[in-house]
């Protein structure tokens, strides 16, 4: 399966969690890391499975370099079903009310259009202090052993 | 190119460090070095960004990343131009880089700034961070205290003078200061931004964090209202959920927020007794204070054998042949940690151009030095001697405990402090 994972970032903490991430799947796995701000909405397929890292910004917006992806999805509006894609965000929770804001509406955004979430929604709390890199790559082990398990229930 | 160019990046904040972050991705074989002045890396992230934002901290765990797997040299305790001078640097690195910040409080440019009993802010924060050259304690601030500005520095002093110790929980804050603050704290602070209440520069989220101090009174003053009052609705959302619409109890401390207030003078004779502020239909008014705290930016001393007087420039970061900068002292005081990251890897680009075109001669780098600049150096694996013992003497309600004192860092750096 080629696993896609599109990070977007303001700070680089997403882009580390990427790297740290596709360096763990490299045994075994065809892996691409791409900035959103260099991904048009047209990438999008069901010819991989796509992961997108992505923090949040301002009032529980995503990054910057993440918002032109997101609005070319949510001006273009491309049907997306038979997407697969995970999601993890990272946040702080010292922002109380939008504690990983751009992540669920980025992934709020891309359900809408039709494409199917694999896995628990990722999140990271740059409160915590916990490694961004090892926390994706034990989330996303979660996420491989919930597609193994919906792929042969039983 | 050449085969293994050399680098050295003065400045180990932000800007430095998303500098070798974007080199080392293109020069995976370049000696890169971050020369700092400090036994600590990280700037600002350390000694700038308030004590109770760890969050924001955390970024230094990326920053480690460049000295723990990504082969950047970390040669802490070395002030570049007094221990080593910038020609030295430039003679043995192909590429020399400033990422120096700007650490001079900017002065507001009026009357009476040099009394007595005014303060810059970077001053201040840099206490609260117990930053080892600066003052171990806050100056007497006296019970009522007016702030020049309106910006997020403003904002983290404010909260700094509002909240109690109790209030650090899981901060790396300086108790020392804090604790002799808290015996005599401030009752009444007068915060004077000259711009409107929609204007004003402050972030929301940093607004809104100051309603969760409790016993704090907010009042709004706009001075381009005839009587000095506008509704609370027409504040934006976070300034609005701040002014309370009754007022409850005795507050501990009082804040009263001046918008459309333009600073004219420093009142005093020899100790500061209050500002002057100008109103926009030309009326001046009287706010008595204390002490008097400027909070309006940064800027670089001329005398400052490294960046002096050149101003900012946002175009490029190219300097002379083989010297460039970055980060603050590229761009000017403005802008958060994030900006840093956009800057460097423009800056990054310039320097790889640089690299690609020029027919270099060989320049041996950091082994190139005086010895007494190796002897002197401390290393990452001393930074890291310094974080066990600071997270190490934290009390039980804070993340670290900072050791204040730059001589004491380099001696646990050294392994030199009898335990
Ligand atoms: C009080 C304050 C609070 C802030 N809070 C936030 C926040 O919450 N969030 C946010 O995103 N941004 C915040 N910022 C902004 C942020 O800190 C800056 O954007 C950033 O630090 C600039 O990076 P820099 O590397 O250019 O400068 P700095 O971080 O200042 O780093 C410069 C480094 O160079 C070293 N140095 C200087 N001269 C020499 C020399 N001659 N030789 C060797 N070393 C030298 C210094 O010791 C320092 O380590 C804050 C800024 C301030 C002042
Ligand atoms: C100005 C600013 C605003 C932020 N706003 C939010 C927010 O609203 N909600 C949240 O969960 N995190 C917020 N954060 C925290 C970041 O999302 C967090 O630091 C994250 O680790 C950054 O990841 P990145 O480096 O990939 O951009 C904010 C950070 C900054 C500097």
């Amino acid at each position: 399966m080629k696993i896609s994972i599109l990070f977007g970032t303001e700070s680089g903490n997403g882009e580390l969690a990427a790297e740290d991430l596709a360096l763990s799947l490299a045994d075994g796995h065809d892996v691409e890391v791409r900035d959103l701000a260099e991904v048009t909405v047209e990438k999008i397929s069901d010819e991989a499975l796509f992961v997108f890292i992505c923090s949040t910004y301002g009032e529980g917006e995503l990054p910057n370099t993440a918002l032109p992806f997101y609005t070319a999805l949510s001006e273009t509006r491309p049907d997306l079903t038979g997407v697969k894609f995970a999601i993890f965000g990272l946040g702080d929770s010292f922002y109380t009310e939008t504690f990983g804001h751009g992540s669920l509406k980025l992934g709020a955004e891309l359900e809408e259009l039709g494409a199917h979430r694999v896995g628990e929604f990722g999140r990271h709390d740059a409160s915590t202090w916990e490694p961004v890199g090892e926390a994706a790559v034990t989330w996303f082990a979660e996420v491989l052993s919930s597609m193994r398990l919906a792929s042969h229930p039983g | 190119m050449q085969p293994n160019p050399t680098l050295a990046i003065v400045g180990s904040g932000p800007a430095g460090c998303y500098l070798a972050q974007t080199l080392r991705r293109s020069l995976p074989d370049a000696e890169i070095t971050i020369f700092e002045r400090l036994a600590s890396p990280f700037g600002l992230v350390r000694y700038g960004v308030a004590p109770d934002h760890q969050g924001t901290k955390s970024i230094q765990a990326q920053f480690a990343r460049l000295f723990e797997r990504d082969n950047v040299r970390f040669a802490g305790n070395i002030d570049v131009g007094s221990v080593v001078t910038l020609d030295d640097l430039r003679a043995t690195h192909h590429v020399v880089v400033l990422a120096t910040g700007l650490a001079r409080d900017r002065r507001v440019g009026v009357p009476g700034e040099n009394l007595l009993g005014v303060f810059g802010a970077g001053q201040l924060t840099r206490t609260a961070n117990s930053h080892p050259l600066e003052k171990p304690t806050l100056p007497p601030l006296g019970r009522t205290v007016a702030i020049i500005g309106g910006g997020n520095v403003s904002l983290d002093v404010v909260r700094f003078l509002i909240k109690t110790p109790g209030e650090f929980a899981g901060s790396d804050v300086n108790d020392v200061a804090l604790e002799e603050y808290a015996a005599a704290p401030v009752t009444h602070i007068d915060l004077i931004c000259r711009s409107s209440p929609e204007a004003a520069p402050f972030d929301p989220a940093m607004v809104a964090e100051l309603g969760k101090t409790p016993g704090v009174q907010f009042t709004s003053l706009d001075h381009s209202t005839a009587d000095g009052t506008t509704s609370v609705e027409a504040h934006p959302a976070a300034l609005a959920a701040l002014l309370p619409s009754t007022p409850g109890g005795t507050p501990r401390v009082r804040v009263r927020l001046h918008f459309n207030a333009t600073t004219t003078r420093i009142i005093g004779m020899d100790h500061a007794v209050g500002v002057e502020v100008r109103r926009p239909d030309g009326q001046l008014q009287t706010i008595p204070a204390q002490s008097v705290i400027t909070a309006v930016g940064f800027d670089c001393d001329p005398s400052d054998p490294l960046i002096g007087d050149r101003g900012a420039s946002q175009e490029t970061g190219y300097l002379a042949e083989g010297l460039y900068r970055t980060g603050w002292a590229k761009r000017g005081a403005r802008g958060t940690i994030p900006e840093n990251r956009h800057c460097a890897k423009a800056v990054a680009a310039e320097i790889l151009e640089y690299l690609a075109a020029a027919a270099l001669p060989a320049k041996p780098g950091y082994a190139g030095l005086p010895d007494a600049v190796h002897d002197r150096a401390t290393d990452y694996a001393g930074w890291l001697r310094v974080d066990a013992a600071e997270r190490a003497a934290a009390p039980g309600n804070r993340s670290r405990k900072k050791l204040p004192d730059h001589a004491w860092m380099v001696a646990t750096a050294r392994e030199t402090v009898q335990k």
